[in-house]
């Protein structure tokens, strides 16, 4: 006798629908379970049997058959244990075939029959809701409607809204509502709010005016954030408050990031779906698999997937390996990033705002003229750890500075207290709907080609920037970048094109292209106009 | 002791034992070298003719027919040679009598003590080991190749200035033309690798101005001020076009003058090589070992007849030049800098000290007893005015210019000291560093100029 039972497997952040074929026929009993089941999976028989036998049900002393169709997606985690206890149970007659139609079911089983957690719930329903009537040959008739998850699953579950979810703790109450002879409990109560504690505040940050444009301009444009600075500066500070400044996601953003955060295992919800941009911080030991996803028969999203469409922060920038960086390169570009293994290759999103901090030198002084301890080799050698096409990704590289005593104290008459993270978040919010006018989210997704077109510059600006060029201050791609961010410093100050001197030379200080320059060797410290005559004599 | 300066970067031991002794090497230097001239007995254990592989004789002629310059490369080259028993050793007998006797065996580096004859009489051994073993030809036609001069205390060419002060070099090797330090009056021009900008642009200003006043700079080719003080030099010569008032730069490197250090010098090495010298007592091909920077500074202070510290911290290499100087008797002359700035509380210390304050060129030229109007140029006319015919010091570039003060400051620091927005700020400065009131600094740093 046959039974399927629809339910879904991860590949990535993705859900597959799964069909889990149950066969029972005559012959030595035994238990196999082929289509491509990792070693979690296979578990699932002992689980699946001792489930069945303690909740006073009968397993079949037959030869038992379960494939896990499509046969060609390898399937890894607990998730498919209640489907195939099910399927046994339907196939060897204990529950009637018709009762599972129209259903599709996701869980892990205890030993006693209850029904446990498993991650990545929210993908694993959306593939079950999206497969419908074209879940193949080998998929039940109906498409599924109804998802049946374990009781600590059924919130997440229910943020997609599409199909109707039940739950139920036990496999022995599972079958009695499956049957019509009890009913299906009720949902556990959502919590109204998403339960995650409001960001931190920009009004507590004393002083730090560039700092405070810096993380701004950041979050109007889209534009990756360098903070260097001394300990102790504010750096961590300016950086948590980033979040609170961001626009809240749409629900397609919010899903989305809903979807990697379970698939990773993390904690998605307990109420309504959280609209707020993730906010990851990686601490510097961390390995490149864990940066970048990977892992081993279940790829996992790393952490610049759990910051999709949102912040990754980068404590302690110059700490981290240097190969682990590089991994960044491509998903900075891309947006995404691809993961081959041998079992399986898979694209995660990656499409983060990176936000890095550091020191500009090893003994922490900053490296301010006269004052820093460390041989000019060694602060050398300290920066050289961020590679150049690494540093180049930053759009703005600013220069945090411990606050004064007065500032820290609010002694002082002429420091204005903080703005609140409101009022910049209205002038951002403000920012990002002139970029979606443009057709972008913000300002840094802008093509080149592009910017003629929709930053035009003043007289006064273009003379400005053809300066720097000739004095060799600026490249070719520093251009487009600087011009990039002095769009989004107009969008914030509601300013429209073309862009004034005030905007591009904003835009230049926030780039500041030096800050990390003590590695320019020869004629570094020597005053700039003559080192650029003796060089062109000396050539 | 101090720290050596360069030398910690070379060998990561941070603070080596002064003017020798270094661990490691043991046999090369008498620690006391720069004050007292060593004894040489002149009766070391003699070495029958027997062992002499064939060799001629002492008191014959040039053993191998090469010029003495070899032999003196030669010696210089020795393992434990150290500059006063070299020097000794070369005026009493000459290169090539020198050569000899240490071949023979009858020389030893006096630096062993006393009660341990024994040892003392090995040393003598393994120097004449050591002749033997070195390939005196090769080593010539390396200094050929590469252009490098080879003269010797009490030869001709050797640096009079040199010849005439305490602890002498033994062997002078150059590349260019030494002569620069006799025909011009020397100025060495000094200072601290981790210098701010305005001690590198100060360098640079104070030696172009030199250098087209007719002065040879003489400065150690490393990193911040030196660098800077060669650089402007070499500027200085150039804007002059060599005619006859102007003076070139001359480097002493404490490796081998074929060995550049520090790498990024390589540029600055070959232009002071061509258009003046770069002058070392290290053999060609040895590096930069830890002891060799405060012997370099040695000879910097013996060359020169007024040493100028530009910018120094309060330890620091800097410091064994002006001590040199000092023993030498050698006039020491500092430019004053603000009393916040680390990089200056060496110099202003030296100043309180009594050491003559140097605020340009004529200052120097001055305490060197020249005339201080020669060549220096007018420096070039300042606020030309911004590039939009604006007024260039309205009442906002005010403030910005009083928040500056006189320290360079980074942008936030303008900010906040100012208290105007960063539009206003960023704006002010760009229009004061058209004018020239302010300069900005490779690292993002606000200066204003005077």
């Amino acid at each position: 006798m046959l039974a399927t039972v629809a339910s879904a497997t991860l590949v990535g952040v993705d859900g597959r629908f799964v069909t889990v074929e149950v066969h029972v026929s005559t012959g030595v009993p035994s238990f196999q379970v082929v289509g491509l089941p990792d070693a979690s999976c296979r578990e699932a028989r002992d689980r699946a049997r001792a489930a069945v036998v303690s909740s006073g049900l009968t397993w079949p002393q037959t030869r038992l058959t379960v494939n896990l169709a499509p046969s060609g997606v390898r399937k890894a985690g607990p998730g498919l244990d209640l489907p195939i206890a099910l399927g046994v149970l339907a196939a060897s007659g204990q529950l009637k075939l018709s009762s599972l139609k129209g259903l599709a079911f996701v869980g892990e089983l205890g030993l006693d029959g209850s029904l446990r957690k498993v991650p990545g719930v929210l993908p694993l329903v959306a593939a079950i809701s999206e497969a419908g009537g074209g879940a193949g040959a080998g998929g039940p008739g109906a498409a599924p409607e109804v998802v049946v998850v374990p009781p600590d699953c059924a919130v997440e579950a229910g943020l997609l809204g599409r199909l109707e979810v039940r739950t139920s703790a036990h496999l022995r109450e599972l079958v009695a509502a499956l049957e019509g002879r009890g009913g299906w409990p009720p949902l556990p109560e959502a919590a109204g709010e998403p339960d995650d504690p409001a960001p931190p505040d920009l009004a507590d940050v004393k002083g730090q005016a560039l700092g405070r444009q810096a993380l701004e301009v950041a979050a109007a444009g889209g534009h990756h954030l360098l903070l260097v600075g001394p300990a102790g500066a504010g750096k961590t500070m300016l950086a948590t408050r980033l979040p609170g400044l961001l626009p809240e996601l749409s629900t397609e953003e919010a899903l989305e990031v809903a979807k990697i955060h379970s698939a990773a295992g993390l904690n998605v919800a307990s109420g309504a779906l959280c609209r707020r941009p993730p906010f990851r911080s990686p601490h510097h030991s961390a390995s490149a698999v864990s940066l970048v996803g990977g892992g081993g028969a279940r790829l996992r999203p790393g952490e610049i997937s759990c910051a999709h469409n949102g912040v990754l922060f980068l404590d302690e920038l110059a700490e981290f390996p240097g190969s682990v960086l590089d991994n960044l390169r491509q998903p900075l570009e891309e947006g995404r990033v691809v993961v081959c293994r041998a079992s399986a290759t898979v694209a995660f999103p990656a499409r983060f705002m990176l936000v890095a901090a550091m020191n500009a030198c090893r003994c922490g002084a900053d490296g301010s003229p006269g004052s820093c301890r460390c041989p000019p080799a060694a602060r050398a050698r300290y920066v050289g750890r961020i590679s150049g096409p690494l540093l180049d990704r930053f759009d703005l590289r600013v220069r945090v500075r411990c606050p004064e005593v007065d500032e820290l104290l609010g002694s002082s008459v002429n420091v204005a207290s903080g703005e609140p993270s409101l009022v910049a978040a209205r002038r951002v919010e403000g920012a990002r709907e002139r970029a979606r006018q443009r057709g972008v989210r913000c300002n840094a997704e802008l093509p080149a080609v592009a910017l003629s077109e929709v930053a035009p510059l003043s007289a006064g600006a273009r003379r400005l920037l053809e300066r720097r060029l000739r004095e060799g201050r600026l490249s070719a791609r520093g251009l487009d970048r600087s011009r990039r961010v002095a769009l989004t410093v107009a969008d914030l100050a509601g300013d429209d094109a073309p862009l004034r001197e005030e905007h591009v030379l904003v835009a230049l200080a926030l780039r500041a292209p030096g800050i990390l320059g003590h590695d320019a060797g020869e004629g570094a410290h020597w005053p700039t106009g003559e080192t650029q005559r003796v060089r062109a004599t000396a050539t | 002791m101090r720290d050596t300066g360069e030398a910690g970067d070379v060998a990561g031991t941070g603070d080596v034992a002064g003017t020798g002794d270094v661990a490691g090497t043991g046999d090369t230097r008498d620690a006391s070298g720069m004050s007292m001239r060593p004894t040489w007995s002149g009766t070391g254990r003699t070495t029958s003719l027997s062992e002499m592989s064939g060799l001629g004789a002492p008191g014959s002629g040039p053993p191998l027919g090469l010029p003495p310059g070899a032999y003196a490369a030669a010696l210089a080259s020795l393992p434990g040679v150290g500059p006063g028993w070299l020097a000794e050793l070369l005026a009493n007998w000459g290169p090539e009598q020198a050569w000899v006797r240490a071949l023979a065996g009858q020389v030893a580096p006096p630096r062993v003590p006393a009660q341990r004859g024994e040892r003392n009489a090995g040393a003598s051994g393994r120097v004449s080991d050591a002749a033997r073993r070195m390939d005196v030809a090769g080593l010539w036609q390396r200094c050929l190749q590469r252009g490098i001069e080879v003269t010797w205390f009490g030869g001709q060419g050797y640096p009079s200035a040199l010849a005439s002060g305490p602890a002498p070099p033994g062997v002078l090797f150059s590349v260019g033309d030494i002569g620069w330090v006799e025909r011009c009056p020397v100025v060495a021009v000094v200072g601290t690798r981790r210098c701010s900008p305005e001690g590198a642009a100060t360098a640079y200003e104070l030696a172009r101005d030199l250098a087209l006043a007719g002065v040879c700079v003489v400065s150690g080719l490393a990193l911040g001020i030196d660098g800077a003080a060669h650089a402007g030099a070499l500027s200085g010569f150039q804007q002059a076009g060599e005619v006859p008032p102007a003076a070139s730069t001359v480097g002493v490197a404490a490796s081998g003058v074929d060995v550049v250090y520090p790498r990024q010098h390589a540029a600055l090495w070959r232009r002071v090589a061509s258009a003046g010298a770069v002058v070392s007592e290290t053999p060609p091909g040895s590096p930069a070992q830890p002891w060799r920077f405060p012997a370099r500074n040695r000879v910097i202070a013996g060359l020169a007849r007024l040493v100028v510290v530009v910018e120094s911290h309060t330890t620091g290499g800097s410091w064994h030049t002006v001590d040199a100087a000092l023993r030498r008797g050698v006039e020491v002359a500092a430019v004053p800098g603000s009393v916040h700035s680390p990089s200056c509380a060496g110099t202003n210390s030296l100043l309180r000290d009594g050491a003559t304050p140097v605020r340009g060129a004529e200052d120097v030229l001055d305490a060197l007893g020249l005339c201080a109007s020669v060549g220096a140029p007018q420096a070039p006319p300042k606020g030309a005015g911004s590039p939009d015919g604006l007024d260039p010091i309205g009442p906002v570039e005010e403030k910005v210019l009083v928040a500056l003060g006189w320290r360079p400051l980074c942008l936030e620091d303008v900010v906040e000291r100012s208290g105007l927005p960063v539009g206003a700020v960023v704006v002010a400065l760009e229009r004061l560093e058209a004018a020239g009131a302010v300069v900005s600094e490779e690292g993002g740093w606000w200066s204003r100029r005077a």
